[in-house]
């Protein structure tokens, strides 16, 4: 299990990292169990049966969302009287930086960027968490356009003051939504004052910092819905679920997805 | 200057006369600042650049015209902001720059206090009855190129100083941005165990000392860093102590807000008055959400660079 998390570590793959951290018995899972969620909800490993694996599963997907470790119980949501607590540890990959120019400012900022762990890729990339043109004004606004229109959080300009309105100027002239450009940051940058190109790089990388830490959860959490038999809340992802009357409800497990199927009229209405 | 020092050098070697320009003010923002120097051989070679491109082929040809034995001068060009946009380039602005012969023996004699991190500055005459004469001079304060007068200032100051204390894993982070924007980098714990080469092999120096004692003995000027992340009254109450009594231009403290007001507190006991406590930026770093020693290391730098550049404004 933790040779398949190295691997999909390696890969730059998310995944979540759940570990059994405390048990009262009677559980299946013993202290030490450990799991990993990938992002589509499947579950490696065993943390306990259809009792935790849901709620871990709908943790693990808010952890990748939102960047934060959790400690969950199954407390009550078990018909048994045991329950555990499991430890769930987001493992992201380090963000992406495309970088887009030829310029010593972008090899300044890239050594940077790598110097503080965060992946760095030349040019436009369609899985970049972040987009910084710093071509020296020999096409900003093309490549500016373009990383507009891609799913980037972040697109910066590296230049002045001046020339950044100007640049902005076009490229409303050019017919980028005006949505698209408030995600422009330029210049680039925390307003530091500085001058030397180390120092740009700096002030570039804080706000790349700040942005990360500071934006909303991604989309990555996927749908939730509430188990009309148990009343736990499972992740759409990993749930068992069954269209009654088309309606799709969603079960933590066989057992509970058994007893909706052998009487849907009893539990159809709490779903609904 | 630094960027073509070894450039001149090969020509000296080769016995090649060159003619220097140099950036001695700039106004509004211009892509370099003063003290950029583009050199030009007898044979034509250009060594530098004085705007990224905008001027150079102008100046080039001034470095021409000095080399077929004009006068030294002083010329001005406006980056126009319309041309600036035209040609595609992020100035703007207007640039100073002064055209003489290359002193060549001035350069080795340069070129090796700067190896040496000795503090020199080259003094050019840049007006006046004696335009176009240079010498080297002590380096005497000016860290910033600047005029004075007739005389052209160009510091060939020593890397700045950062010291960092306590040898935890954010120290090494702190180091290594720390050589990135220039500095000469001293970790330094007095836990010789913790404070090894393995460790931090990045840095200039590892020290194993009692924090406050190397402080003492160790150069500080408004240039230099200090970095306190000991994390332990122990060891910060004294260390900061010392901090304080020198023009050190950046002092931070690692510390939640309850450590740091502790922490105050002691210092205010051992005498420390408020003007001087206003110094310490705690906790260190400004506050950008970081999570990681690389995340915290950045935002230590963003605000040395903002701290630094804000004493250059006022100054």
């Amino acid at each position: 299990m933790l040779i398949r998390a190295g691997e999909l570590a390696s890969a730059g793959e998310p995944f979540a990292l759940a570990t059994v951290v405390n048990v009262r018995r009677p559980a299946s899972a013993r202290r030490g169990d450990r799991a990993l969620v990938t992002p589509d909800g499947a579950v490696y490993g065993w943390v306990g049966g259809s009792c935790s694996e849901p709620t871990v599963v709908r943790e693990a997907l808010a952890a990748l969302g939102d960047g934060e470790s959790r400690l969950v119980s199954t407390e009550g949501s078990c018909a048994s009287e045991g329950a555990v607590e499991i430890l769930v540890e987001p493992q992201l990959p380090a963000p992406l930086l495309a970088i887009i120019g030829e310029s010593p400012a972008a090899d300044t900022l890239a050594r940077l960027a790598t110097g503080i762990d965060w992946r760095v890729v030349w040019g436009l990339d369609e899985g970049a968490d972040a987009v910084v043109v710093a071509t020296m004004g020999r096409g900003d606004e093309e490549a500016l356009a373009a990383a507009l229109a891609g799913p980037a959080g972040y697109v910066g300009l590296v230049a002045s003051r001046k020339r950044s309105d100007a640049v902005a100027k076009t490229l409303r002239t050019m017919g980028v939504e005006e949505d698209a450009l408030a995600r422009l940051k330029a210049p680039a940058g925390l307003d530091l004052g500085p001058i030397r190109q180390e120092e740009v790089a700096v002030a570039i990388l804080a706000e790349l910092v700040a942005w990360r830490h500071a934006r909303t959860p991604a989309a990555l959490p996927a749908a939730e819905a509430v188990d009309p038999v148990c009343g736990m809340t499972v992740s759409l992802a990993s749930a068992e679920t069954v269209v009654h009357e088309g309606t799709t409800y969603a079960f933590c497990c066989a057992g509970c997805r058994a007893r909706f199927e052998a009487d849907p009229a009893r539990y159809s209405v709490i779903g609904a | 200057m630094k960027d073509v020092l070894e450039t001149l050098k090969g020509w000296n070697a080769e016995g090649l006369r060159f003619a220097t320009a140099t950036v001695v003010k700039v106004e509004r923002s211009a892509p370099l600042g003063p003290g950029a120097v583009l050199a030009v051989s007898e044979k034509g070679e250009v060594a530098g650049s004085v705007t990224g491109g905008c001027v150079e082929p102008a100046v080039y040809d001034e470095a021409q015209d000095v080399l077929a034995g004009g006068p030294p001068r002083l010329v001005t060009y406006g980056i126009a902001d319309e041309e600036a946009f035209e040609i595609g380039l992020p100035c703007g602005g207007t640039v100073h720059i002064f055209l003489g012969m290359g002193r060549r023996d001035l350069i080795d004699e340069l070129a090796t206090a700067v190896r040496d991190e000795r503090p020199v500055a080259l003094a050019t005459e840049i007006s006046g009855s004696g335009i176009g004469t240079q010498r080297l001079v002590d380096l005497n304060g000016h860290f910033e190129a600047a005029i004075e007068g007739d005389t052209f200032f160009l510091p060939f100051a020593p890397r700045p100083e950062m010291y960092v204390f306590g040898a935890v894993d954010h120290a090494a982070a702190i180091g290594r941005i720390g050589k990135f924007l220039g500095y000469r980098v001293t970790i330094c714990d007095a836990r010789a165990r913790f404070a090894t080469r393995e460790r931090f092999p990045d840095v200039d120096e590892v020290v194993v000392q009692w924090p406050d004692e190397f402080l003492r003995g160790a150069p500080v000027d408004e240039r230099t860093a200090i970095c306190v992340l000991t994390h332990d009254h122990k060891f910060d109450v004294p260390l900061l102590k010392v901090a304080l009594e020198t023009p050190a231009g950046y002092i931070g403290a690692m510390g939640a807000k309850r450590t740091t007001e502790s922490r105050n507190e002691r210092l205010r006991a051992e005498g420390v008055t408020e003007e001087q406590l206003a110094r310490i930026h705690a906790p260190i770093g400004l506050r950008i959400g970081s999570r990681t020693p690389e995340e915290v290391a950045v935002a230590v730098a963003a605000e040395i660079v903002a701290t630094r550049r804000k004493a250059a404004v006022a100054a």
